[in-house]
């Protein structure tokens, strides 16, 4: 027979046997396990696409020029007149964020001076009053003028033509500042702003403030190449936006969609216990099924080639379902980013909004993607089938799913799912050393409850003992059955419970140790007028750290940008200058991780102590050599340390902190950050702080935690929706176990029955088996969550965690309630037996 | 044992019938007859004759179509949910729990009424049975013959009043299923409970006190000598 003949025929029978099962209880969780994880990963591509599609146009729309230079430091006469000469047009524009104060108020904001000359490209739009209609102006602000935009305008309580003062001058609000058209850089950045001429921002700036200067540059594709050419050679240190390179904001997008995929390993693994726990209930039914085709001379090639085919068209079939829901769901995914994550943008009047344009290839890939991870979870389940054969009709007997096949199929997947999803060195680690941890804790608790238990209630009697000695026996499909619920309440713990704790710890903790007032960065001259500001009203200055600006350039002689390609906190945080620190003994809220740290009387001071996650990160070792720009100049240290944060002795710390020695060698404004602690009617003072020095920049704690709230609010949104896709996932595992062992059940409660027991022994027994699935799953759940919460709480926030031990237990019951109730109504079915069963038989 | 102590279920008038496509079936009607304890029965007949239904409202599992069953003791009628207490089942499958060795099988039922010597009973049991030396295998290391001896101990290790046995040699070999049935026979003797066989295998039915026939929807109680008897009584 023709082998396309042979397919048709398969395909016909294949189609034939799903249509007859498909309506069986195991085919259906199997469904909806596998509908669950497409619907999740679809919707995570498909949305990520569209930002990264929305992010791309935006890096166009926002430029505001073919190419943007920007640095801390304005461009000497020499590289001036070079980039000039290299480009058609060149235009300036100048930033500070800085404090601006009105009658008792104040608020942060990022002042920008342009001259005539501005914008280059693009359209700067601005309103006469608030709410007024926008227009397009040819010009930012004349001198003696600034626009503030309608936010600033009001957090300042101020009106159209009422005089602001900023360090001693006086300036007119004259519009509403609505768009400008090169906020590349502040793409993600909501801090209000306002917009004032150049000469005047000369007027009042401080010596040492720093300005980040931005050139606009207009250039056509072959001018940029020679300019992003000289970039490299002449000014490394600066940052270089192209319209053809990336998006700043499409790091951070990348790094959230990174995370959420690596969460996503935990679903995964929850839906391999589902699946492998749904292969064992399917096994004895395929095999037979098998066992007879092969009686009936059918080649096992034959059987197994329709057991695929059969679910392939199971999954096939789910695709229009999965399809439409994950578009809605990725609609409604983009309303919400717009709405709470993007809001800053879309009011700055992008041009480019967030558009919901389903991708029919990426769908179709991801589909792929993850049939091919559904294949190697059913893998097993086919292994079993080639080694079935007639025999087993014969003598009633059947190969069961080896373990290890099992576990390595699971194994294959996840190992591939987080090496496709990692970024970052220590934040995979983290999060995979905590799963991993959480599960061989759920592990090792199942085996000693278990095994301890029947131990200790052997010389009793009575339904206690019995369950937990049928418990032991059952160990493997137990333990199955735990891990899947404990890592479903694990997930739901971390992710809701690290949340709310994680606030009030943040509050609590900053206040007690780092005072309400943290000043982020003062100069000389300032830090001097803050002490004897202090010194006046008596308040303390709990901590007080110097520091400089430094830009890495280089890593072991290579460019930064080249050595670097894969995102991380900390590439994002160094294409900005780092603050790097001085000490001569290691400072008491740090520890030594790795090498040495300096003696005061040594003679090389080109060394660096770098802190161990941005080692991890940037994948640094001990002996590497970073290429630092320090006030115009290039030097080079050598790692010989890496040092970690530890808690007791203040909040400030550095990711790079070198000898005191090398001071000397560097010319730089020197800057300083210091906390401090107010009472409440001392927050009046401030603003005469402020009218002093516009520039200096403090954060008050009631401002951090508002932000610090908003962001949470946000992330705890955004963690709702994945706490319900657990919820979900976890009914299921409950609900594919029971399938596993519901055969085996039901003949255990019929042998019950036929002892002369009554139903209620078996629902009692029933209960008490929940109960402990349930005891020991939560258990297992709350100490791994703690675990995790001490090893991220201390790495990622530097806190102590310290669990609400009411709340833990609160947390205890309502698991064991909730597994138990759940787990005796899915076992419903094994609870309906009768002794007629077994003599049906 | 006399009458006046033994308990005994009697069945009044007794009918079965069921629904299938709407149509009514009836397995047997107006059956009136008394199980005693220490007495053997035998239930012959085709399959599908309706053998195992009696056999389920014998053992108060099942409620009748119509008529009556009642469960007395000492002269006493009594719930019939006290005989769910004192019934043990012998099957065709063994069914032995996989997962458990033959002594913890055998130790179940004790386990579940709270028997704090269960095991120790278990292992008596089991070494009545021959089975001594097999106290830690699984059931799928022993074979049919001791699989079934396994149940044996099992059913009778808590000492029910009635053994329910349906087709206990139905699965073994004539050797196995011989020395299964001296062995059930001799294990009800010595525990004084009623035997209820269900059974295709006439030299078997031959073993039992009464024979109850089903034929052609009619059950009919022979009488012993009619049936040539080897070994009739115990």
């Amino acid at each position: 027979m023709r082998a396309t003949e042979q397919l048709r025929q398969n395909l016909q029978l294949a189609w034939h046997f799903y249509q007859q099962q498909k309506q069986h209880s195991k085919e259906r969780v199997l469904r909806w396990v596998q509908g669950i994880l497409l619907l999740f990963i679809v919707t995570l591509s498909q949305t990520s696409a569209s930002i990264q599609a929305y992010l791309g146009q935006n890096l166009a729309n926002l430029l505001g020029a073919d190419l943007v230079l920007s640095q801390p430091l304005a461009l000497t006469a020499s590289q001036h007149a070079e980039l000039t000469a290299m480009a058609e047009q060149i235009v300036l524009s100048q930033s500070l964020t800085t404090t601006l104060t009105h009658n008792d108020q104040w608020q942060r904001a990022t002042l920008k001076a342009v001259a005539e000359d501005y914008p280059l490209q693009g359209e700067l739009r601005s309103a006469a009053f608030p709410g007024g209609p926008d227009s397009a102006s040819s010009q930012g602000p004349a001198i003696g003028e600034i626009w503030l935009d309608s936010r600033l305008l009001a957090a300042l309580g101020l009106q159209i033509g009422e005089p602001l003062r900023i360090g001693g001058q006086q300036l007119i609000v004259s519009r509403i500042l609505l768009h400008e058209p090169d906020r590349l850089m502040e793409g993600h950045n909501v801090e209000m702003r306002a917009l004032l001429h150049r000469q005047d921002l000369q007027q009042f700036r401080g010596a040492d403030d720093i300005i980040q200067h931005r050139y606009l540059v207009e250039a056509n594709t072959q001018q940029i190449a020679g300019i992003r050419q000289w970039h490299k050679t002449h000014l490394p240190a600066a940052q270089l936006h192209h319209k053809h390179g990336a998006h700043p904001l499409a790091l951070f997008w990348q790094r959230t969609e990174n995370f959420i995929g690596l969460a996503s390993i935990l679903l995964f693994f929850m839906a391999a216990i589902a699946m492998q726990q749904l292969s064992r209930a399917q096994l004895p039914q395929q095999q037979f099924f098998s066992a007879v085709c092969l009686s009936l001379g059918a080649s096992k090639q034959k059987v197994l080639q329709i057991s695929m085919l059969k679910w392939l068209f199971g999954l096939l079939l789910l695709l229009p379902q999965v399809l439409l829901l994950s578009a809605l769901c990725h609609w409604l995914a983009l309303q919400w980013l717009k709405a709470h994550v993007f809001a800053g943008q879309e009011l700055a009047g992008s041009v480019a909004t967030l558009i919901w344009q389903p991708n029919i290839t990426l769908a179709i890939k991801t589909v792929f993607a993850s049939a091919a991870i559904f294949f190697v979870f059913n893998l097993p389940l086919w292994l079993a089938l080639w080694q079935c054969s007639v025999r087993q009709l014969i003598q009633q007997q059947q190969r069961s799913i080896s373990n290890a096949v099992l576990f390595g199929c699971a194994l294959l997947v996840l190992g591939g799912l987080a090496a496709h999803y990692s970024d970052n060195g220590l934040l995979t680690a983290m999060l995979l050393g905590s799963m991993i941890t959480s599960i061989a804790l759920l592990l090792v608790l199942s085996w000693l409850a278990l095994s301890l238990g029947e131990k200790l209630s052997q010389p009793f009697s009575g339904l206690l003992p019995f369950a937990l000695y049928m418990m032991k026996q059952r160990l493997l499909s137990k333990t199955t059955q735990i891990l899947g619920i404990g890592l479903a309440a694990f997930l739901l713990l971390f992710t809701l419970m690290l949340l709310k704790d994680l606030g009030d710890n943040m509050a609590a903790h900053q206040r007690a140790h780092d005072g309400n007032l943290l000043v982020t960065q003062a100069s000389a001259t300032q830090m001097a007028d803050i002490e004897v500001w202090a010194a006046q009203h008596n308040l303390t200055i709990r901590q007080h750290k110097p520091f400089i600006y430094g830009q890495l350039s280089h890593i072991n002689g290579g460019l930064l940008t080249e050595v670097m390609q894969k995102p991380s906190d900390s590439l994002a945080a160094f294409n900005r200058p780092v603050r790097l620190h001085w000490s001569a003994e290691m400072p008491g809220n740090n520890r030594l991780v790795g090498g040495q740290w300096w003696h005061s009387a040594a003679d090389n001071w080109q060394q660096l102590s770098v802190e161990q996650e941005v080692m991890t990160d940037l994948g640094l070792q001990l002996g590497d050599k970073l290429g630092l720009v320090i006030g115009g100049h290039a030097i080079e240290f050598s790692i010989v340390a890496s040092h970690a944060y530890q808690s007791g002795a203040g909040a400030i710390t550095f990711w790079l902190q070198m000898p005191p020695a090398a001071l000397a060698h560097i010319s730089a404004p020197q800057y300083s950050m210091a906390s401090l602690e107010l009472q409440p009617q001392q927050f009046s003072l401030l603003p005469q702080l402020w009218q002093q020095h516009p520039s200096l920049r403090m954060v008050s704690l009631q401002e951090l935690t508002q932000r610090f709230d908003n962001s949470l609010a946000m992330v705890t949104r955004l963690i709702s929706g994945f706490a319900g896709l657990i919820m979900l996932l976890a009914g299921i595992v409950m609900l594919s176990s029971v399938h596993a062992v519901e055969a085996k059940e039901q003949k255990k409660n019929s042998i019950i029955l036929s002892f002369g027991l009554s139903k209620r022994t078996c629902l009692q027994l029933n209960m008490i088996e929940w109960l402990v699935t349930g005891a020991i799953a939560a258990c297992g759940a709350i100490v791994a969550t703690w675990l995790a919460g001490l090893l991220i709480y201390q790495s990622q926030f530097s806190l102590t965690y310290q669990p609400d031990m009411g709340w833990l237990l609160g947390i205890l019951a309502v698991i064991i309630t909730l597994v138990t109730t759940l787990g005796m109504l899915l076992s419903k079915h094994s609870l309906s037996c009768s002794v007629r069963q077994l003599l049906a038989e | 044992m006399t009458l006046s102590s033994a308990s005994q279920i009697e069945l009044h008038n007794v009918s079965q019938s069921f629904n299938h496509n709407a149509q009514q079936i009836t397995l047997f009607q107006q059956l009136s007859l008394c199980i005693e304890q220490g007495q053997s029965y035998a239930i012959t007949g085709p399959s599908g004759s309706g053998k195992s239904s009696l056999l389920m409202l014998m053992a108060g599992l099942e409620p009748p179509t119509a008529g009556q069953i009642s469960y007395i003791e000492h002269g006493r009628s009594m719930p019939l949910a006290l005989l769910r207490q004192n019934i043990g089942f012998v099957f065709q499958q063994f069914h032995l729990l996989p997962e458990l060795t033959a002594l913890h099988n055998v130790a179940l039922p004790l386990k579940l009424r709270g028997e704090k010597n269960a095991e120790v009973i278990a292992a008596a049991s089991l070494e009545k049975v021959g089975l001594g030396h097999r106290l830690n295998h699984k059931p799928q290391q022993l074979s049919g013959g001791e699989q079934q001896r396994a149940a044996i101990a099992r059913a009778l290790v808590f000492q029910p009043k009635f053994i329910f046995a349906d087709e206990p040699t139905g699965n073994l070999d004539s050797k196995s299923a011989a020395n299964v049935a001296d062995l059930l026979f001799d294990c009800c003797r010595q525990n004084g409970a009623a035997l209820v066989i269900v059974t295709h295998s006439p030299p078997l039915a031959a073993r039992a006190q009464q024979v109850l026939a089903f034929n052609n929807g009619n059950c009919t109680l022979l009488a012993k000598p009619q049936m040539e008897v080897q070994d009739a009584c115990y």
